[in-house]
C-alpha cells in the first residue's frame, strides 16, 4: 500500500525545483549584475510564455500519457492561428474586440482540427503516432496553400493584439481558465475518470464498458483547443505567424513541452500533475527570461544545447530515482 | 479444409501486401516518366535529382531500420547527419585529406548513435526522449560551427573537386548496394537480426530468453550511426557544403520511408531492410511526380497534403490484416 504523504513531503516536493530554479536563476543573474524583470515588459512575456508552456505542455501530454504520440501538435497551432487570424481581419478588419474573437476562433478550429485528427485515427485504426505524422503533412500542407508560404503580418499587428501583449492580466487569465477546466475535465468528471481508467488498462475497461473511442475524440478535440491557444498566445507574442513551414517543420513546437512535462509529472507525485504543469511552465518561463537577459552571452544555439542537457540530467535522476536512493542509503548507513 | 482454404487466404494476402510496396515504386516511376515527358522536361535530369535524394535518405534509413525493428525510433538522425557532415568539412579544411574526412565522418555519427544508445540503455532514459534531447544538442552545435566559420556566406563547404570523381551514379549505386547487402545479411543472416526482431517483437519474453537488450540495443544504434555517416558522406559528395537546413528533414523523412516501405512502426518480426531502400524512393518519386504535377507557388502545400493522403492510404492497406477491436497504441 502506498504511503500517505505528510504536508510538508507533499509542500518540498512541489515547491522544490521551482525553488532551485529561482535560486540558481537569480543568484546568477545577480552575480552578473542582471536584473530578470527590469520592466513591465518582461514581466508580460514571463506571464505569456508561461501560458503557452504549460498549455502546450498540457496538449502534450492529455495524448501522450495514453500512449498516443501526435505530433500534429505544432500543425495545429499554426493552422488554427493562420485561420482565425484571417477570419477575424475578414470580419473586424484589425478593429476593437479582435485579439478576443481571434482568441475565441483558434479555440473553435483548434478543436476542430484536433477532432479531425482524432476521427481519422478511430476510423483507420493505425498507430497514432503514424496518423499523426500524416496529419502534420496535411495541416502545413494546408497551412502553406493558405499564406503561400508567407508570414501572416497585418492580420495580427493591431491595436486590440497589441493591447493584449501589453499586459501580463490576459495570459494569466487564460492561464487560470485553463487550468481551472483542464483539472476539472480529467479530475471531477465521468470523462476524466474513463480517461485515466483507459490509460492504466485499456483491454480491462473497455471490457467494463467504457467507451474508448469518444473519449479518444474529446481527449484530441481538448489538445486541439489548448494548441489553438498556443497559436493565438504564439501569435500575440513575436506579433507574425510563419505560413511557410513544411516537411514536419512544426513539430519544434511541442518539443518546448518535454522538460515541463516531466517535471510537472513529477511535482504531480506531491501535488497534482496539472499544477506540476504550471509551476514547471513558470520555471520554463524564469529560464527563457534569464536568457533574454543573457542574450549578449548566450547565443540562440547555446539555449537550446541548456534545455537539452537539462533535459537529460532530469531524465537521468528521474529514470535512476531508486538507484540513487538506495546507493544514499547505503552510503549513510556505513 | 475451410482453415487451409483461410490460411491460403491469408497468405495470398500477406504476399500481397508485401507485393504492394515494391508494386507502387514501380507504378511511380511509371508515373513519373510520363509526368515528365508529357511536359516535355529532361528525364535524365530529373532521375538524377530524384536518385540523387533517394539515395541519402535509403542509405540512412537502411541503418535506422535496425533501430525500428526494436519497437523504438529515433528523429535525430537527421542533426546527426547534418552534424557530421559538419565536422567532416572542418577536418577537410584544416587537414586536406580526404579519407581523414570520411573516417571522421563516420566517427562522429557512430559516436552520436553510441551517445544515444549509451543515455538510453545505461541510464535507462526513454529512446525517443534522449533522441529529442540529442536533435537539438546536435542540431544547435551545428548551426553554431556553421554561423561561425561560415560568417555571411551562411554555410560552410569543401572545393567542389575534391568530391566530383564521386558524384556519379555507379559509385553511389555501389554505395547503396554494398551497404544494403551488409545490413541484409547481418539483419536476415545473423543472431544479431534474429535478436532484434525477437525484442521488438515481444521485449518480455526475448529478456527472459536471456537476450541482453542494451546490448543489442547499442549494435542496432551503431549500424543506424554506418547509415548515417554514409548519409553525410554521400550529401557532401551530392552538394559540397553545408548549412543549418542540411539534412533537416531526413529524421522524419526516415519514419514516413519506412512505413511507405510496408515496415510496422512498432518493428518486431515484420521489419526489412528493403522497406527503407523502396519506401525513400517512393516518397522522393511521389514528391518530384507532385512538384511537377502541381507547378506553382502554393503548389508545394497542396503536393504536401496529396503526399500525406497517399501516405496514410498505404499505411492503411498495409495494415489491413492487423485490426484490432481496441484502438491501436
Amino acid at each position: 500500500m502506498k504511503k500517505q504523504q505528510s504536508i510538508g513531503t507533499k509542500l518540498i516536493g512541489t515547491l522544490a525545483i521551482p525553488a532551485i530554479f529561482a535560486a540558481v536563476l537569480f543568484g546568477l543573474s545577480a552575480a552578473n549584475g542582471k536584473q530578470l524583470f527590469a520592466t513591465s515588459i518582461s514581466v508580460n512575456y514571463f506571464v505569456l510564455y508561461a501560458a503557452i508552456v504549460m498549455i502546450t505542455t498540457m496538449a502534450l501530454s492529455i495524448n501522450l500519457n495514453s500512449g498516443r504520440f501526435d505530433f500534429s501538435l505544432g500543425a495545429m497551432a499554426v493552422l488554427s492561428s493562420v485561420l482565425s487570424a484571417k477570419l477575424s481581419y475578414s470580419l473586424l478588419g484589425g478593429g476593437s474586440g479582435s485579439a478576443i474573437v481571434m482568441l475565441l476562433l483558434c479555440v473553435v478550429i483548434g478543436a476542430a482540427l484536433g477532432l479531425l485528427s482524432g476521427l481519422l485515427y478511430a476510423a483507420l485504426r493505425i498507430p497514432p503516432i503514424i496518423t499523426s505524422l500524416g496529419v502534420t503533412l496535411i495541416y502545413e500542407g494546408v497551412t502553406f496553400t493558405v499564406t503561400e508560404g508567407k508570414y501572416i503580418n497585418t492580420e495580427v499587428r493591431n491595436a486590440s493584439m497589441t493591447a493584449f501583449s501589453g499586459t501580463w492580466i490576459w495570459p494569466a487569465l487564460i492561464i487560470v481558465v485553463v487550468l481551472a477546466l483542464v483539472w476539472f475535465l480529467f479530475d471531477y468528471t465521468k470523462f476524466g475518470y474513463d480517461y485515466k481508467a483507459l490509460q492504466h488498462g485499456q483491454k480491462v475497461s473497455v471490457n467494463t464498458g467504457i467507451r474508448e473511442v469518444p473519449n479518444a475524440l474529446v481527449c484530441y478535440a481538448i489538445c486541439g483547443a489548448l494548441m489553438g491557444i498556443v497559436g493565438f498566445l504564439s501569435a500575440v507574442r513575436s506579433s507574425t505567424i510563419n505560413g511557410g513551414s513544411l516537411n514536419f517543420g512544426s513539430i519544434g513546437i511541442m518539443f518546448t513541452a518535454f522538460l515541463p512535462m516531466f517535471i510537472g509529472g513529477y511535482i504531480g507525485r506531491f501535488s497534482n500533475d496539472k499544477l506540476g504543469y504550471l509551476i514547471a511552465a513558470l520555471c520554463m518561463s524564469l529560464l527563457n527570461t534569464t536568457f533574454a537577459a543573457f542574450s549578449n552571452e548566450i547565443s540562440a544555439s547555446m539555449q537550446s544545447i541548456i534545455n537539452a542537457l537539462l533535459l537529460v540530467v532530469f531524465l537521468i535522476y528521474l529514470s535512476n530515482e531508486g538507484l540513487l536512493k538506495t546507493l544514499f542509503h547505503r552510503k549513510k548507513s556505513a | 479444409m475451410a482453415q487451409t482454404k483461410l490460411t491460403k487466404k491469408n497468405r495470398l494476402r500477406e504476399l500481397l501486401v508485401t507485393l504492394l510496396p515494391i508494386a507502387a515504386l514501380l507504378i511511380l516511376f511509371g508515373v513519373l516518366c510520363m509526368v515528365v515527358s508529357s511536359r516535355g522536361y529532361r528525364l535524365d535530369m530529373y532521375l538524377r535529382i530524384i536518385f540523387n535524394e533517394g539515395v541519402v535518405l535509403a542509405v540512412v534509413a537502411t541503418g535506422a531500420i535496425f533501430i525500428y525493428s526494436l519497437g523504438s525510433f529515433d528523429i535525430s538522425l537527421g542533426a546527426s547527419t547534418l552534424f557530421s557532415a559538419t565536422i567532416g568539412v572542418l577536418v577537410y579544411n584544416s587537414t586536406q585529406s580526404l579519407p581523414l574526412m570520411i573516417l571522421t565522418i563516420f566517427g562522429v555519427a557512430v559516436g552520436c548513435s553510441l551517445l544515444s544508445s549509451v543515455l538510453a540503455s545505461v541510464f535507462h532514459i526513454p529512446v525517443f526522449v534522449t533522441t529529442v534531447a540529442m536533435m537539438s544538442v546536435l542540431s544547435a552545435v551545428a548551426a553554431q560551427i556553421i554561423t561561425t566559420k561560415g560568417g555571411a556566406l551562411g554555410g560552410i563547404g569543401i572545393p567542389a573537386a575534391v568530391v566530383e570523381p564521386l558524384d556519379n551514379l555507379p559509385f553511389k549505386l555501389a554505395v547503396l548496394a554494398v551497404f544494403a547487402v551488409l545490413c541484409v545479411f547481418v539483419f536476415n543472416f545473423t543472431k544479431i537480426g534474429r535478436r532484434l526482431k525477437f525484442l521488438g517483437s515481444n521485449p518480455v519474453c526475448a529478456k527472459l530468453s536471456g537476450i541482453k537488450v542494451n546490448v543489442y540495443a547499442i549494435i542496432a544504434f551503431v549500424m543506424a550511426g554506418l547509415g548515417v555517416g554514409l548519409g553525410a558522406f554521400l550529401t557532401l559528395v551530392y552538394t559540397p557544403s553545408v548549412t543549418p537546413t542540411t539534412a533537416g528533414s531526413i529524421g522524419m523523412n526516415i519514419l514516413v520511408a519506412i512505413v511507405f516501405g510496408g515496415m510496422p512502426i512498432s518493428g518486431g518480426s515484420r521489419s526489412r531492410i528493403y522497406a527503407a531502400i523502396v519506401g525513400g524512393f517512393s516518397y522522393i518519386l511521389l514528391n518530384n511526380i507532385l512538384k511537377i504535377v502541381i507547378d506553382s507557388g502554393a503548389g508545394y502545400g497542396i503536393s504536401q497534403i496529396v503526399s500525406a493522403v497517399f501516405f496514410l492510404a498505404v499505411v492503411y492497406v498495409t495494415s489491413m490484416n492487423y485490426r484490432t477491436k481496441l484502438l491501436p497504441r
